[in-house]
């Protein structure tokens, strides 16, 4: 039985009594980083954490001087130099023998494209970050702008009938690093979103995982639907959930029905997708051949769950 | 104390490797590096070094080794990188960062032209770039002065008056490439010149965020407290200087190095090397018998401006040479300073040595006499050297 | 920020109008909002009118780094010269106001005395007369036409170009221009909710006693006393920031009264959703406590019930509905528990005729209450149809017996052989301070066809009550015909079956699928051997003296009748079967036959000419509606009634839940795992011939409790706890609550609730501080 949620673990000191994102924080209502972070709170109760926001909604979320709402050390950093400033920190900390952990919390912005050096830098590293991208499809600091992690057929700002472009592979990249530790997380999935977060903050070494985070404000849907939406992307398969271990070993962790219900379901509850020309049967063949793709490198060919 | 044969690279990296165990005590020391010449030699010693509770990371870029620092100090530990031209250009940015968070960071630059077109040699406008972003910036003249500056500048910067990034310039090649000997002192001195670096705002035990958006009334609160800082880093320099000379037998050079100055008529005013050689060429002209005098600015940030204006003070001709070009305007430093001259002085710019050109005495003799003729100040001159 | 792209500012061609005489230039407006509300933009439509206008103007927003729902400013400017003050609107003459929470100090601060104010909010003007009362004040909901045309998502409503045409009306500018600023750029979707608020928007002109005084003025003076700021290297402590989100959002999560449709459906009333948790989470014992108050039969109803919650479980939709009939009996079966009768502050006397379903309800529900409960039964022994209606097989005695030793232990005096007739009744309303009458049905139907006089036709009923009657149960040989399709016709065929019948057939006249038989009996019976003939109607018997044979007709299925289910039509098309007994079971009809002579009924009470006397009608008799659920559902709300009016106080007890019922679409079943039904045990024997013994076996265990999605019921299972983005919702004693001071009111607790026990609530409007 799947209740209480999390074996009952809001009950016990396993969630922190404090928040690491304190109520009373600027982000909009239904801020899948905002659920992100406090899914992190519960997997981080055992650890003490530094973190490091380049420019991005969390940049903001932090609050204005000198308050604070995140309930953990917390420097603002370039937009490009999240993994930078972390790797300095992460250094001194391992210089001390401290066991702190060293967390980093960008967005799709400053992890798939200014970013990326800096990333690809520490992950070659192997610097013992735990790298948090959540990723809103957007630049959703500056108004919603698309990004390279925005998806083909999602108007913003900058593209107004829809973008062309694929989302870049963001896993498959940080596979390739050969880093200890590469995993999607579904915030609709929240016992493997835990297992993942407690896993990833134990490990040493470069981790990344890469977190959809519904943005009602830039994905023109309702507030109360972002977690639904996390699902349907899961079910559809558009956004499969695995784990990448030591840039080889794949491991599949939700298995989708891939059914057009829910794939059709999921654009048609985002404005952002109405009159781009994106439908089920455009997106199946990517979906498809990123599938087959993923079930060669899980090496199962058979699906292995469904969930 | 020993005396050892090396370049002002290396001289730099020294400081700093000494000045990074002299905090093994306390949270250790901690570099983000990245070649680009004529800075890589420094980071190429500084890779070399063992530093207990220490670590030198090999950034992916000066962004970046910036960004290192910055994580470091943030955490507590003492930082120093190097870096210069494009590198520096390309660092802006976590500069700017640095200083807003005030953190002690010490870089050292070999100052280079900025590119492209590509030019690897000498020239002030990459360290200038840094001119109004919070950073104090001292020249050195000479390998001795580059090593001793290094130190002073982590003492300069870990100041809880001050807590603000340090930039300690040297001209690429001239004299960064150049080998001389070096006094250099005990890691036990050392530790004594340079008590455990506290850094009160570092990300400990307590919740707090650095860096986060603030109102314009708090941008302009902290600009100031920054402003008021660093026009505090005379004193401190100077308590600085004595305690280095109680604990190493020196005094390391002043913010103005002023040569023959006093009775002059004729001041030269310079940065970085070209003051040395101002000064051979006042020996020169005071043998003929003029009254001519250099003043060589070592500390640009602060200005020192009471002691510039004291100087100023009666000199009919002041010839200021720059070895950058604030294009669309002139020189930088003459830029700054000829304000601090009597109404009736003539103030003459120049700039000389831009790109790295070798300025030798006859340039300046040149350029004075030119300057003996002149009945008021003039636009300021580019002056090529051959 | 807006709603969409709009297209620049039209500027081609102006439209010619005259303005009102009391606008003074230069005009400048100020808005108030919400991040995400649009208020920049309306700014900027504001201006894009009086631009249309041929004014020269200026628009621009205050920028602040929050997001969606914290406060904001925007401004315009209009003169009929250019334009050069680069300031923000410190003195408005026309002031703007999106949200009413808005409505403190800083939001009317520099508003003169002749200033317009604008304010959006679903009250009436009467509200913000006094405040507002020496200003031309408009008051518009335009949240809720914005709402309504759907601009916007529903937590965070775009108002910006709704609220316009309030402005237009409020300044008695013509809708002419708005169409014409609109449709340049691009916003014709929403004219129409401009238009609904043009209509709508409620204007007050200044009142004329107004004394004219002008609001408070800071706005335009220079702070002179600005809070100290640490310096970046002496900020080193923790200060948590409390922005109050509560304030940005209109709308708050919270419990919601959603009735289980199990619950819902259940005649008795028993709280199922209730009674399952408490299997779940605390044991036989506990979900005993529960169901008891409502149901003194759960071993006879978690046998013989219909189950209508089954056929209403929302899990129908997912992988089956719950087994509840068996939880029922899962809980009868392993609970001893015995609730304690209360103290009644006056007990009353009060008598119960017929000892069945219905007035074994009445009495359990009466002295649970304190009350003297006296039950007179014709029979020798209590139960009623439970006992001479239902054969053993489903229902063994002991069974019952165990029921009804927890019934009579609340200190019910019970009285047996004890017929009641007129005479009796009003001496029994004499002694009594009132009556309930629970006589069940009378008389079963017959089938009005030639022959039914032959010896071996019978009325099911009686034949079931000699089987339980005698010890061996009745010797039958031969084939046997049970006609109908309720749950006597199963019971007569099953238990025909057990008394040594060659054969048993069903003759039912529609469909299997029509058949009110409960499905699992249908199935059971089929399983042991009895033949079902579906759509075949009995119009004769053929025998001489005894019966033969019998004449079926077929049937077809015409249009469904006023029950919904379809009218059978009988065909001329017949044939002839032999048969040696045939077994009526067409039901019961209702028939009071002991009523002194002056007494008449009136819906459910006995009334003497105009006097009600204290006798009430319960179950059968008074609802014929035929199963022992309805007859315990209605037998307590009779026994209700009659306290309320004994004591005098009023009370109209239901049996069904009040509150809307959770439907399939508010289950979230992405939450439950797939899970078949855990189904009945049966004992399978090789003949059914003379074994009376139970059939069904009922469950193994009590998982299939953990199926129940508790529809409508939290059960603390930390969902939305878990998921709420901000950490605003902490357990608490009976569930959880929400810290409505941080709450944004995203309703991610609410979609993610599994069960629907949530909903999200429009918030008052705070007073104007």
């Amino acid at each position: 039985m799947n209740e209480p949620a999390l074996n009952g673990m809001a009950l016990t000191r396993q969630d922190r009594s404090e928040p690491l994102l304190r109520s009373g924080n600027s982000n909009c209502g239904g801020c899948g980083m905002s659920n992100l972070m406090q899914m992190l709170r519960r997997a981080s109760a055992e650890h003490e954490l530094k973190m490091v926001v380049p420019a991005c909604c969390a940049a903001v979320t932090s609050g204005g001087f000198p308050e604070s709402a995140f309930s953990i050390p917390t420097i603002m950093s370039t937009f490009a130099s999240a993994a930078s400033v972390a790797t300095g920190i992460a250094a001194v900390a391992q210089l001390n023998e401290e066991k702190t952990r060293v967390i980093c919390l960008a967005g799709d912005g400053g992890t798939y494209d200014i970013g990326m050096g800096t990333l690809s830098a520490a992950a070659e590293r192997n610097e013992d970050i735990l790298y948090l991208c959540y990723d809103n499809e957007i630049y959703g600091n500056t108004g919603g702008q698309r990004s390279s992690a925005t998806p083909a057929g999602a108007a913003t700002t900058s593209t107004l009938h829809g973008k062309q472009e694929t989302k870049k592979d963001i896993i498959g990249i940080m596979a390739a690093h050969r880093i200890p530790y590469a995993a999607t997380i579904s915030l609709a999935h929240i016992d493997d979103t835990l297992r993942k977060l407690e896993f990833a903050l134990v490990s040493k070494g470069f981790r990344f995982l890469h977190i959809l985070s519904p943005c009602p404000t830039g994905w023109k849907s309702e507030p109360a639907m972002g977690i639904e939406l996390v699902r349907l992307a899961v079910r559809s398969g558009l956004f499969p959930v695995f784990e990448v271990f030591d840039g080889e070993r794949y491991q599949i962790n939700v298995e989708p029905d891939f059914s057009g219900e829910a794939l059709t379901m999921y654009l048609a509850l985002q404005r952002r997708f109405r009159n781009t020309g994106v439908t089920e049967e455009s997106l199946r063949p990517s979906i498809e051949r990123y599938w087959n793709y993923l079930r060669l490198m899980s090496g199962r060919i058979v699906p292995a769950r469904r969930n | 104390m020993s005396v050892e044969l090396i370049s002002a690279n290396h001289a730099a990296a020294l400081a700093a490797t000494l000045a990074g165990r002299a905090n093994r005590s306390a949270r250790g020391f901690c570099s983000g590096v990245y070649p680009i010449t004529p800075s890589t030699e420094c980071m190429e010693f500084l890779c070399g070094q063992e530093i207990e509770k220490g670590k030198v990371v090999r950034a992916d870029s000066e962004h970046n080794a910036m960004g290192i620092c910055i994580g470091a100090s943030a955490a507590g530990a003492r930082s120093f990188t190097t870096t210069c031209s494009n590198g520096l250009a390309y660092m802006v940015e976590n500069c700017v960062a640095a200083a807003g968070y005030r953190l002690p960071i010490v870089m050292s630059v070999a100052n280079r032209t900025l590119g492209p077109p590509w030019n690897i040699w000498a020239d002030h406008g990459d360290s200038l770039l840094l001119r109004d972003l919070g950073w104090l910036q001292l020249y050195s003249a000479d390998n001795q002065e580059v090593f001793d500056t290094v130190l002073c500048a982590f003492r300069l910067a870990e100041d809880p008056r001050i807590l603000m990034p340090v930039l300690c310039c040297m001209d690429g090649f001239i004299l960064s490439h150049t080998m001389a000997q070096v006094e250099i002192p005990t890691q036990e001195q050392i530790d004594r010149f340079l008590p455990p670096a506290t850094i009160p705002q570092r990300l400990d035990k307590a919740a707090h965020t650095l860096g986060q958006m603030e109102t314009p009334h708090q941008s302009v609160v902290h600009r100031s407290q920054h402003h008021q800082a660093m026009l505090g880093a005379r004193q401190v320099y100077s308590e600085i200087q004595d305690s280095f000379t109680e604990i190493f037998g020196r005094r390391p050079a002043d913010p103005l190095v002023s040569y023959r100055a006093e009775d002059a008529e004729t001041l030269i005013v310079s940065m970085g090397t070209l003051g040395v050689t101002a000064e051979r060429v006042v020996d020169q002209l005071r043998d003929q018998g003029q009254a001519v005098g250099s003043v060589r600015v070592r500390m640009f940030r602060p200005l020192p401006d009471t002691e510039l204006r004291q100087l100023f003070g009666g000199k009919k001709r002041i010839a200021v040479l720059d070895r950058d070009i604030s294009i669309g305007f002139g020189g930088a430093l003459w830029g700054e300073v000829r304000n601090f001259a009597d109404r009736d002085s003539i103030v003459q710019g120049y700039m000389i040595g831009v790109g790295g050109g070798d300025v030798r005495p006859e340039h300046l003799l040149n350029l004075l006499a030119e300057l003996e003729q002149s009945e008021e100040s003039a636009a300021p001159k580019i002056v090529e050297v051959a | 920020m807006a709603q969409k792209k709009t297209r620049s500012t039209p500027q081609s061609s102006t439209t010619k109008m005259v303005l009102p005489d009391d606008i003074t230039f230069p005009l400048e407006i100020r808005l108030h909002g919400r991040g995400g509300q649009g208020g920049v933009t309306c700014a900027k439509l504001i201006a894009a009118i009086y631009a249309q206008l041929g004014l020269n103007v200026q628009t621009f927003g205050d920028y602040g780094a929050e997001r969606s729902g914290a406060p904001v400013r925007a401004f315009a400017r209009v003169d009929r010269a250019p334009i050069r003050n680069r300031n923000k609107v410190y003195q408005p003459d026309h002031l703007l106001v999106l949200d009413a929470a808005l409505l403190a100090p800083p939001v009317l601060d520099g508003v003169g005395a002749k200033a317009a104010i604008l304010l959006n909010s679903p009250e009436a003007a009467e509200k913000y007369a006094e405040t507002f009362a020496d200003f031309r004040f408009g008051i518009i909901d335009a949240t809720g036409i914005a709402r309504k045309h759907g601009i916007g998502t529903s937590s965070v409503v775009i108002i910006n170009t709704t609220l316009v045409g309030a402005y237009l009306r409020l300044l008695e500018l013509p809708l002419e221009v708005l169409e014409d600023v609109y449709t340049g750029m691009g916003l014709e979707d929403d004219l129409a909710a401009a238009k609904e608020a043009y209509q709508k928007v409620q204007v007050c002109q200044p009142s004329p006693r107004a004394t004219q005084k002008t609001a408070k003025t800071t706005g335009g003076q220079l702070e002179t006393c600005l809070p100290e700021v640490k310096p970046q290297t002496e900020h080193f402590e923790d200060i948590p920031s409390r922005l109050k989100t509560g304030s940005w959002s209109t709308q708050l999560p919270g419990y919601e009264d959603y009735v289980a449709p199990c619950n819902h459906a259940c005649p008795a009333g028993n709280d199922v959703v209730g009674f399952i948790q408490a299997l779940k989470t605390s044991g036989p014992d506990a979900a005993a406590e529960v169901l008891l108050h409502t149901q003194p039969l759960p071993s006879v109803c978690g046998r013989v019930c219909p189950a209508p919650c089954m056929h209403e479980c929302n899990r129908n939709q997912m992988d089956g509905a719950v087994n509840i009939r068996s939880l029922e009996r899962w809980i009868a079966d392993h609970s001893d528990f015995r609730l304690q009768p209360e103290k009644a502050a006056k007990a009353f006397s009060l008598a119960v005729i017929g000892g069945g379903p219905a007035g074994l309800s009445a009495a359990w529900q009466l002295a649970l209450r304190g009350h003297q409960v006296t039950i007179f039964e014709k029979e020798s022994k209590l139960g009623g149809v439970l006992r001479y209606g239902i054969p053993v097989y489903r229902l063994p005695e002991e069974v019952l017996e165990r029921d009804l030793k927890r019934i009579l232990a609340l200190g019910i005096t019970s009285v047996c052989d004890h017929p009641v007739d007129k005479a009796e009744m009003a001496r029994l309303h004499q002694d009594y301070d009132a009556l309930i009458l629970s006589k069940g049905f009378s008389d079963a139907y017959n089938l009005a066809a030639a022959g039914e006089s032959l010896d071996g036709i019978e009325q099911g009923l009686d034949f079931l009550a000699r089987s339980r009657k005698s010890e061996s149960g009745e010797n039958l040989v031969g084939d046997v015909v049970v006609i109908g399709g309720g749950n006597t016709a199963i019971d007569c065929a099953r238990t025909a079956l057990r008394s040594g019948a060659s054969s048993v057939k069903l003759v039912y006249r529609r469909s299997r699928d029509e058949m009110p038989a409960i499905e699992e009996e249908i199935q059971d019976a089929l399983r042991e051997g009895v033949q079902l003939l579906a759509l075949r109607q009995p119009v004769a018997f053929r025998g001489v003296g005894q019966v033969a044979g019998i004449v079926l007709a077929e049937v077809e299925l015409g249009e469904p009748d006023a029950d919904g289910r379809r009218r059978p039509l009988v065909t001329e098309r017949t044939s002839e079967m032999n048969c040696s007994r045939v077994l009526l079971a067409l039901g019961q009809q209702n028939t009071l036959d002991l009523l002194p002579d002056c007494w008449q009924i009136r819906k459910d009470r006995i009334w003497q000419k105009d006097q009600p006397l204290n006798i009430w009608l319960a179950g059968d008799c008074a609802t014929a509606d035929g199963t022992v659920t309805h007859a315990i559902g209605n037998g307590r709300l009779v026994a209700m009634e009659a306290l309320a009016k004994l004591s005098g106080t009023e009370s109209t007890p239901t049996t069904t839940p009040q509150g809307s019922v959770v439907a399939p679409a508010q289950v979230r079943f992405s939450h439950f795992p797939v899970l078949a039904p855990h189904q009945d045990r049966h004992r399978v024997l090789e003949t059914y011939q003379n074994s009376f013994e139970e059939v069904n076996l009922g469950l193994s265990g009590q998982e299939e409790a953990e199926r129940c999605f508790s529809c409508g019921r939290c059960t603390q299972c930390d969902t939305c706890l878990v998921y709420c983005p901000d950490g605003v919702i902490s357990r608490s004693e009976n569930g959880y609550q929400i810290d409505e001071d941080y709450c944004k009111g995203c309703g991610i607790c609410v979609a993610e609730c599994p069960r629907r026990a949530m909903d999200l609530r429009d918030k008052g409007l705070s007073d104007v501080r």
